[in-house]
């Protein structure tokens, strides 16, 4: 009983009482903290491989004369600054979403969820954008290292974002027909995050630096 | 049934096992056909690795002469003589498929999915889906490799480490370095997903009472190993990743000097990468076969193992300098001299906790009543060839010994010994040990001896004349190495080196008619335990395990390697007690006195 009234929000029972229950319930089963430890080793992982790349741009940036070379463009801070504070308000959307989720308030969630995929896809046409200029204005992949660095980093991260957009749609729309089980919600989440944060270093590095 | 058990067996219910013969037998979740698909994967590329070294051999031997038989078949074109541009595909692909494709899934993608579920006391692996694709991954880049050998321009010609420029298009044009690559990025997807699953499993799903030190040795090399490779595997992938853009997308990592103002990539980026996976690869290979070692000889000697939390210290010391002496790889690279010898002391460094992992096995064997079954002499030859190799490196890691003897075959002879002997040697260990559990039946012994001699001797006299021949001076990787006159005098040692390696080959399909024979021959069946040991999969299961390998989960009272205890002999006659074995009899008392 107490668990229904908790996951439709109204008003229920001896008020202490909710808030220990709810806590419990929030609690992770055996199962999901085995399949966190594996998510947590996985972007350990994975953060590796984005170190090598940014180790990659390291090295190279050191060894060239110029950065940027004076014949190639500039690339633009305030379309990937904007691209930063939109891939900032998908986390939280999504971090909002997985809380919902987890309390079983479903179409709250799908919402959320929602509202972070339709903001990754925003990002993601923002940074269409951002290539398409920096093409027209003549920088190409193969103009050289700094055209490398640029294109390599933005378009395996971009690559990122594509996957977790479609997780996260896939999710929305599961949610919402309560069949997205809590795990897949809180690890696509955390996958979420981790696309952002490594977004952060890569606008810091590459666009600002 | 204690609490910690009931425990267990809620988080991990018995499932029905699959019936049709898809799920079964091809797209199985379950860890110990797995394992078996990785055997049977990793040892069919064996016999292509090793093809590829007769053919070098037969090269260094005879060079510009038809290679018998294998040249018929594969060389026509050239009438059967090997050409420059064939060589360099040969040596190059030998390499990448021996310590790719061949060594790593019988070492870790076998032995780690078959082995920790079941010396843990799990029902499966933490993510078993996981493992099937970790499993089919790995396949498509086997077939990605074998396809690039029938591309226009042929394989992968650019060496094992395919370092740039050779390997850019520049050096190495057509699809069959490229594919190689992806090779390489696709398998390195699948360790890390093999990675993933094995290090969450050893934290999760050991069973009740199975503390870390307990686990077996086979299960500590294999953890650490999968933390290696999920921490710098992914190095190799971007390594890879950004080669395959350089190749197909025209961009400039690794192509040096492309103009005054936007500078260039930089090749040696890429040996920088390309080492920081590398070296700790060298341990990826090593550790497993460490773990296996050191079950093994106390398995065979009747003794615990001398000093199992030393080695266990040692072999988690070894795991993290791993990560931090890939520099030794680069000397002639033009580092500078100072961040030279910083990765020069580290490197030195390494021997002493290895150390410490071959003086607790010498001293496990000392005054034990030693069993010499074929699983037991495997693990005394590697443990030799593991000390040659070792012994070597430290040659090569001193950077003044290291400018002489750098990119010589005596570099050739020590990462052989190490990589490929103690490697090797390590997994036939496993696979004669380990036999019985995954098939049943125990191989025959007398084949195996002969096998084991064969083996042992050959690789050590085909490694040992490439050591003698490196340290006069003849450089690896040629072509012709009798070209240059300084070399001609070594003729005669490079040509009894390749008959050394004929034999060798010939003495593997001892191995290959004993594993057939034994298979599908009427062989009686091994029964639960043959070797009498002491971990779960041998005393707390039947042979084979059941699909859910344990039908109650079993509480653990005791370390891995219980053996010749007084106490146990009075209680049960036997010199061994099962780590999961209540003793009969004022066993209570032993029990509360094994838990401490």
């Amino acid at each position: 009983m107490l668990g229904a009234n908790i996951r439709r929000g109204a008003p229920a029972g001896p008020r202490p009482d909710i808030p220990e229950l709810g806590r419990y319930r929030l609690r992770r089963t055996e199962d999901e903290v085995t399949s966190y430890i594996g998510m947590v080793i996985f972007l350990g992982s994975w953060a590796m491989m984005f170190a090598a790349l940014f180790f990659a741009y390291a090295v190279v940036r050191v060894r060239a004369p110029m950065w940027p070379p004076p014949d190639q463009p500039a690339l633009p801070f305030l379309v990937p600054g904007l691209n930063t504070v939109v891939i900032a308000a998908s986390s939280g959307a999504v971090l909002l979403g997985v809380r919902a989720h987890a309390r079983g308030r479903y179409r709250r969630a799908s919402l959320l969820l929602g509202v972070g995929a339709g903001l990754g896809a925003v990002f993601l046409g923002l940074q269409v954008l951002v290539w398409l200029g920096l093409w027209r204005a003549g920088l190409v992949p193969s103009g050289g290292p700094y055209a490398s660095v640029f294109y390599a980093l933005t378009s395996f991260h971009a690559l990122h974002v594509l996957v977790g957009l479609a997780a996260l749609t896939v999710l929305a729309l599961r949610s919402r027909a309560r069949s997205a089980t809590r795990s897949a919600v809180r690890l696509w989440g955390m996958f979420w995050h981790f696309v952002g944060v490594v977004w952060g270093a890569l606008y810091v590095a590459v666009y600002l630096a | 049934m204690s609490t910690a058990q009931a425990l267990a067996e809620a988080a991990q219910p018995i499932h029905p096992p699959p019936t049709s013969f898809w799920r079964q037998y091809v797209f199985s979740i379950d860890h110990k056909v797995i394992g078996k698909q990785f055997l049977w994967a990793g040892l069919l590329f064996l016999l292509v690795g090793g093809t590829l070294a007769m053919l070098i051999r037969w090269q260094w031997a005879f060079p510009y002469r038809p290679v018998p038989v294998l040249g018929q078949v594969f060389l026509g074109k050239s009438g059967g003589v090997i050409g420059p541009a064939t060589y360099q595909q040969i040596f190059t692909t030998h390499g990448l498929v021996m310590i790719f494709f061949a060594v790593t899934p019988v070492l870790i993608g076998c032995f780690g999915n078959f082995l920790i579920p079941l010396m843990i006391g799990a029902r499966d692996m933490a993510f078993p889906k996981l493992n099937m694709y970790s499993f089919w991954t790995f396949l498509l880049s086997q077939l990605l490799v074998l396809a690039s050998f029938l591309t226009d321009l042929g394989s992968a010609g650019a060496g094992w480490t395919t370092s740039p420029p050779l390997s850019t298009n520049v050096g190495t044009p057509g699809l069959g370095q490229t594919l190689v690559v992806a090779a390489i990025f696709v398998t390195g997807v699948s360790s890390t997903m093999g990675a993933i699953n094995y290090v969450t499993t050893v934290i999760r799903l050991r069973a009740p009472g199975m503390g870390y030190m307990r686990l077996p040795l086979t299960i500590w090399g294999i953890w650490l190993t999968a933390i290696l490779n999920a921490l710098f595997v992914p190095v190799l992938g971007s390594a890879a990743l950004l080669l395959l853009l350089d190749r197909n997308f025209g961009t400039q990592f690794f192509v040096a000097g492309a103009s005054a103002v936007r500078g260039g990539g930089d090749p040696i980026l890429f040996q920088h990468l390309f080492w920081i996976f590398g070296h700790p690869e060298v341990y990826i290979l090593i550790l497993p076969a460490w773990g296996i070692l050191g079950d093994v000889l106390p398995f065979f000697a009747r003794k615990p193992h001398h000093w199992y939390k030393g080695t266990v210290l040692a072999m988690v010391i070894v795991t993290v300098l791993s990560a931090m002496v890939y520099g030794h790889h680069m000397f002639m690279t033009g580092m500078s001299p100072l961040l030279g010898e910083g990765f020069m002391l580290f490197t030195l460094l390494i021997s002493a906790p290895s150390m410490v992992v071959v003086l607790n096995w010498v001293l496990t064997l000392w005054r034990g009543s030693l069993r010499f079954d074929t699983p037991m002499l495997f693990a005394l030859a590697t443990m030799f060839v593991f000390g040659v190799g070792g012994l070597t490196g430290l040659f090569l890691a001193d950077i003044s010994m290291d400018l002489y003897l750098h990119d010589t075959m005596f570099v050739v002879g020590h990462f052989h010994f190490t990589m490929a002997a103690a490697s090797f040697l390590a997994a036939m260990t496993g696979i004669y040990f380990w036999f019985p559990k995954i098939f049943g039946r125990k191989l025959d012994e007398r084949l195996g001896k002969a096998h084991f001699w064969f083996t042992f001797v050959g690789i050590t006299l085909v490694f040992g004349g490439q050591l003698l021949a490196g340290y006069a001076g003849q450089q690896r990787r040629l072509f012709d190495p009798f070209q240059y006159t300084f070399i001609q005098q070594l003729r005669g040692l490079n040509r009894w080196t390749s008959f050394f390696a004929f034999a060798l080959f010939a003495g593997q399909f001892i191995f290959v008619w004993n594993f057939f024979k034994t298979l599908f021959g009427k062989v009686a069946s091994a029964g639960a335990n043959p070797w009498e040991v002491t971990t779960l999969e041998w005393t707390a299961t039947g042979t084979p395990p059941p699909f859910h390998n344990f039908d109650r989960i079993p509480e653990v009272v005791r370390g891995p390697h219980e053996f010749s205890n007084p106490e146990v002999r009075r209680l049960t006659g036997r010199d061994f007690a099962g780590q999961a074995e209540v003793l009969p009899g004022g066993g209570e008392r032993g029990l509360a006195a094994a838990k401490g």
